[in-house]
């Protein structure tokens, strides 16, 4: 890979809970155009880094840069001023509305503004959505299709179409094969190697070590709060399970000696 | 053999909008089947035009306040307050009027406005403080209480002697006087429901015009002359029974404005789908940049302001302010809004089903008091009412998962 300045660097960044240690001062890079895969056990510390950088925790310690630029992200809207959207492993869909609806949410089109009150230009989003969905290659019947009826792949599916929807830089995915049926992961890997030949660079957590062989670039291993493995995903799908698993249960550690100065 | 394939489609598209829609559908089946059994049992007096139109003189305070529950209940909340707040404010009215002398274009204003503070509080308590609604709504409920018996404590019944306040429930739209044709109609009336009637059909058709403009699936153009012949004929159809007495009441004509106001605020506002966002997923909400301490505060000022305009409307109806104005209100209202098919779960309800909710309620008590049945049944067979559409929603949406 090409030495360029990478589109989020962060540096020793640490996050206490109370007495607990949820990252020990971690470093993470993401390069232009790339997909990492983030693994490590539970309480790893995967989902709060990721939350640092999404804006939902203020890290204690630690410095951030967005395309080379030192940035502050305190809380969400930060974040997502700054083109990174996060994917939440609940899905963070509201049940009870359509596709469109769910796409726009909080970031709906006006048409006419009376006052304090902004009517919506509901055919116009409904338009985008569609484009939206044909863009990623999403196959659901209709934009107007309320999202409860939807399976949890096609909810899935418009989670991460609508983190994407916005021209943003860097989607990352908390989880995003979960609880779902083979077909359904398949079409969510897809989704991700899409959005990748669109140019999006992107953060998967996930505890399915098949799904980052086969989707990832790299690959990063958190234990107890610290990096230990740093690599590009390479190799045959047995060999690169046997290696993570080695550092995911503590075997192995390439950083030992920093993460014990 | 082209006619009986037309046929098919034509019943399998009614089919799948049917069952699309059962929810809302079967409000309006449930509302059908109630008047015809009360005009057959009363031999026609339950759908003659005084009937009627004192029906919809007595359901519009709770119709009012069933509009502002739906909100409350769409973001998975309830408001007990609002039965004694409404009260209060009727009889706070009554003494702006009485005591202080105000006009009635400031009283009633000042009222609205009082109701929009009481929401202010009770949202504060929900949203600020984080106390269930319940249980904070239920402290509404007795302060109101006894917020209504100091007002009326010296003076007992308030008597009202405003012509212009008392006609909001008791008066009717003035008639053009001086034309011949059709004695004994309300001519206002049946213009009004004419140009409802075309109004419906032209943005009916625009707006399908519209969504095949941008290929979106439309009723197929048999289903869609049939929805428009329905319901332009039911439009007719309450129009003419009005029409037949003393025309439309200034009751029916702030039910309109508040179905209007609100179903237009619900379906094509940014704050609407905020509302029904909240109640569908309130982190996702979150998440997405809505402040959902923000629309608590806004469903519970409205619903503030509804009880206000409740005790407006039954403090008018009385023409006095009472000391039991507004008992058990919030319960009618709670009850017209499930019968109208919100949603214990949050999310999922509409302006319209509530009103027609409160109407079927309210259909139920005035057909069985025609029939002369006792008080105790007529209880039971609410109960069985409401019981059996909040299963009947339950059911229907079991079945769709």
């Amino acid at each position: 890979m090409v030495k360029a300045t990478p589109i989020v660097e962060m540096r020793n960044i640490k996050k206490n809970f109370g007495g607990v240690q949820a990252l020990r001062g971690v470093d993470l890079t993401l390069q232009r155009n790339e997909v990492l895969g983030l693994v490590g056990d539970n309480a790893a510390g995967k989902s709060t880094l990721m939350k640092v950088l999404s804006g939902a925790y203020i890290p204690d310690e630690g410095e951030i840069f967005i395309e080379g630029k030192k940035v502050h992200i305190s809380n969400p809207w930060d974040a997502r001023r700054l083109g990174i959207e996060m994917v939440y492993q609940d899905l963070a869909l509201a049940d009870n509305l359509d596709v469109a609806a769910n796409v726009f949410l909080g970031r709906e089109t006006a048409s006419t503004k009376l006052g304090p009150i902004s009517v919506m230009d509901k055919h116009y989003m409904e338009q985008e959505t569609q484009r939206l969905l044909d863009r990623l290659k999403i196959d659901i019947s209709s934009v107007r299709s309320i999202v409860e009826r939807l399976s949890g792949g096609q909810r899935q599916a418009i989670a991460i179409g609508r983190a994407t929807a916005f021209d943003n830089k860097v989607t990352i995915m908390d989880e995003p094969t979960a609880a779902l049926s083979v077909a359904a992961i398949d079409k969510v890997l897809d989704l991700v190697r899409e959005l990748k030949a669109q140019g999006n660079s992107i953060i998967i957590i996930s505890h399915r070590l098949e799904d980052i062989y086969q989707v990832s670039d790299r690959m990063i291993v958190l234990r107890q709060g610290r990096k230990v493995c740093e690599y590009p995903v390479v190799g045959k799908l047995d060999e690169f399970r046997e290696r993570v698993v080695a550092y995911i249960i503590g075997a192995r550690d390439d950083f030992a000696k920093r993460g014990a100065s | 053999m082209r006619t009986r394939r037309l046929k098919m489609s034509l019943v399998k598209d009614a089919k799948g909008l049917f069952q699309q829609n059962i929810r809302e559908f079967g409000m309006y089946i449930a509302l059908a089947v109630i008047m015809v059994i009360f005009t057959i049992t009363t031999k026609g007096v339950f759908i003659s035009s005084r009937n009627i139109s004192n029906l919809l003189n007595q359901g519009g305070y709770i119709a009012v306040l069933a509009v502002g529950m739906t909100l409350v209940i769409i973001i998975r909340h309830i408001d007990l307050s609002v039965g004694y707040l409404s009260g209060f404010l009727g009889a706070v009215a009554a003494i702006a009027m009485v005591s202080w002398r105000l006009p009635v274009y400031i009283a009633i204003p000042f009222v609205l406005m009082c109701g929009i503070l009481a929401g202010l509080f009770s949202g504060f308590l929900v949203a600020q403080m984080k106390i269930p609604a319940f249980v904070a709504t239920l402290a509404g409920w007795l302060g109101y209480r006894g917020a209504l018996q100091l007002a009326t404590m010296r003076t007992g019944t308030i008597i009202i002697p405003n012509a212009a306040f008392n006609a909001i429930s008791n008066g009717y739209v003035p008639d053009i006087p001086g034309i011949r044709i059709l004695p004994g109609v309300h001519k206002v009336t049946l213009i009004l429901g004419v140009l409802v009637i075309l109004l419906f059909i032209i943005n009916s058709t625009i707006n399908r015009r519209r969504t095949q403009a941008y290929s979106f699936k439309v009723l197929s153009i048999e289903l869609f002359i049939l929805k428009l012949v329905f319901i332009s004929a039911l439009i007719g159809g309450i129009t003419w029974v009005l029409a037949g007495y003393r025309g439309l009441s200034w009751t029916a004509v702030v039910i309109l404005i508040v179905l209007l106001f609100y179903n237009f605020i619900m379906s094509q506002t940014f704050l609407g789908r905020h509302i029904y966002a909240v109640g569908g997923n309130p982190e996702a909400a979150e998440l997405s940049g809505i402040s959902v301490k923000k629309i608590t505060y806004v469903v519970f000022c409205s619903m503030g302001m509804l009880a206000g305009l409740s005790g407006i409307m039954f403090a008018s109806r009385l023409q006095s302010a009472t000391t039991t104005a507004g008992q058990l209100f919030e319960l009618d209202a709670i009850a017209a809004a499930f019968v109208g098919g919100a949603s214990a779960t949050g999310g999922i309800g509409k302006v319209a089903g509530s009103i027609i909710g409160a109407f079927v309620m309210m259909s139920m008590t005035n057909g069985m008091n025609l029939m002369g049945i006792d008080i105790s049944y007529q209880y039971i067979v609410r109960a069985t009412v409401l019981a059996a559409a909040v299963i009947f929603d339950v059911a229907t949406r079991r079945r769709e998962k």
